[in-house]
Formats: C-alpha cells, structure tokens, sequence
C-alpha cells in the first residue's frame, strides 16, 4: 500500500514538472501570437489609411504625421515607438507614394526564448493632387 | 501520464489554431489590398468629362490602375502567398464600370455610381496544416468593389 501512495505521488509531481515546463510556454506562446498579429493587424490599417491621406496631401507633410500619430494611438500603439516612412516626400499626379510603419515588438517565451520582432506595414496609394 | 497522451492531441490542436489565426491575418492584408487597389482606381475621374458635364467618369484605364496597385499592396504579403503578388494580380477578374447605373454580369449585382469591381483567388503557403496532413495551399477568394462620391 505504501508504494502505491509512493508512485501516486511521483507521478503526479512528474506531469506537474511536464505541464509547468510544456504548457506554460506554450499558452504564452499562443497569448503572444495573438498579441503580435493584433499589432500587425492594426498597424496595417493605420498604413493603409496613411497612404491614401498621403495621395490626397500630396507627400510627406506635418498634417500626414499628425494623422498617423492619432490613428496609432486610437488603436493602442504608442506612436514614439513607430518609424515612420514615406516616399517620396513630394509625390506628383497619379504617382505612387508608399508609406511603411515599422515598430519592433518584444516577444518573451518563459523557458524558451526572448526576442525583438520587427513588425512592418506597407500600403501603396497614387498621387491625387494635379500641381 | 495523462498529460503525456493528452500532448500530441495539443500539439495538433495548437498548431491547427495558429495556422488558421495566420491565414485570416493573411486573408485581412489581401483584402486590405483589394480595397485599397480599387479606391486609388475610382479616385481618378475622366476630367474631361468631369469639366463638361459636371459628372463622375472613371478614367478608361480605371481597371489597370487596379490591378497595378493590387498588386504592389500584395507584395507586402509575398512571403505568405504560394504565387508572385504579380501573378495573382494578373488573373484577377478585375472590371472597371465607369458609368451609372450598370449591370455586374459576373456577380449580378447592379450599381448606382461607377464601380470598379475586384475578384481575386489569392493562393497561401498553409504549412502547418501540411503537417497535418491538409492542404499544403489554401486558396482565398477575395472581393472588393469601390465607388466614388
């Protein structure tokens, strides 16, 4: 009976061991994929709309920066946090102007791995002001 | 020991999970690219038209305008796609409707301003579910129509 009870115990600290050490990491893992799709996600709506403003102004100007700031905030990013790039600066009638958002997100795995991932956005709008 | 059984049934199911959480956000992108392709497309009026009569006219190159941008937007989903932004892009079923009202045979539907219209098959690398022994390509369809105000 005593070595029953012995090898109950065992066992149970065993798949404890295992599930602290497996499934810890792996709902972390889930939580922050999540986590960093929604980033990327909402970052790409932010580009998108970026772009098209970016058509209408003409380029890279104040009002465009201030747009991207609020729309960052409006969806959760710390906007000081996002590089911001538009080409080219003065964009011409029915022209390509990209705008690129990047912001480098940290990811921590508990038992595994900590790292930086840059996540990026891109959207390609056309020049809408005939100067 | 039940944790040791219960793990390979986790496993398929975690990795079941992330692939399909990957191929929406994949999915949201290509149709972010569709809308975004067909809005720069509308957003060009024929301006001789617009200074005579005062009404919109989509600009006669209104449908390769849109699969142009289409396909720039996409390519920043290139890693992800099981095609080239540029392939995918040239055998979209793009239709450019530059006057009102008209008739969409494809979709049946008909529009009360000028339309450009999008239908796209976007095909994506999926190879977590090749592990599981499914596709190793989903193929997504995407829709976008856009018209101007």
């Amino acid at each position: 009976m005593r070595g029953w009870r012995g090898d109950e115990g065992g066992m149970a600290t065993l798949e404890t061991t295992l599930m602290v050490v497996i499934l810890v990491p792996l709902l972390f893992a889930i939580l922050e994929f999540g986590w960093l799709t929604q980033r990327w996600l909402a970052q790409d709506g932010v580009a998108l709309q970026a772009a098209r403003y970016a058509g209408e102004l003409g380029g890279d100007r104040p009002e465009l920066r201030s747009y991207v700031q609020e729309q960052l905030r409006l969806v959760g990013i710390e906007p000081s946090r996002v590089i911001v790039e538009v080409e080219p600066v003065n964009v011409a009638w029915r022209e390509p102007v990209r705008v690129s958002l990047r912001t480098d997100e940290r990811v921590a795995i508990p038992f595994l791995f900590a790292t930086t991932v840059a996540v990026r956005s891109t959207a390609v709008a056309r020049g809408e002001i005939n100067r | 020991m039940t944790t040791l059984l219960a793990l390979p049934l986790l496993l398929v199911v975690l990795v079941g999970v992330l692939e399909l959480g990957a191929l929406r956000a994949v999915a949201y992108r290509a149709a972010a690219a569709a809308d975004l392709a067909t809005l720069v497309a509308v957003g060009d009026q024929d301006q001789i038209e617009l200074a005579r009569s005062g009404n919109l006219r989509l600009a006669a190159d209104a449908a390769d305008t849109a699969r142009d941008y289409f396909a720039r937007n996409l390519s920043a989903t290139a890693p992800a796609l099981a095609a080239s932004a540029t392939a995918i892009a040239a055998s979209a079923d793009i239709a450019s409707f530059p006057t009102a009202p008209s008739f969409d045979p494809r979709t049946g539907v008909r529009y009360e301003r000028p339309t450009v219209r999008l239908i796209a098959l976007v095909p994506v690398k999926t190879p977590g579910f090749a592990a599981l022994l499914m596709p190793a390509v989903t193929t997504l369809t995407i829709r976008s129509t856009s018209s101007p105000r």
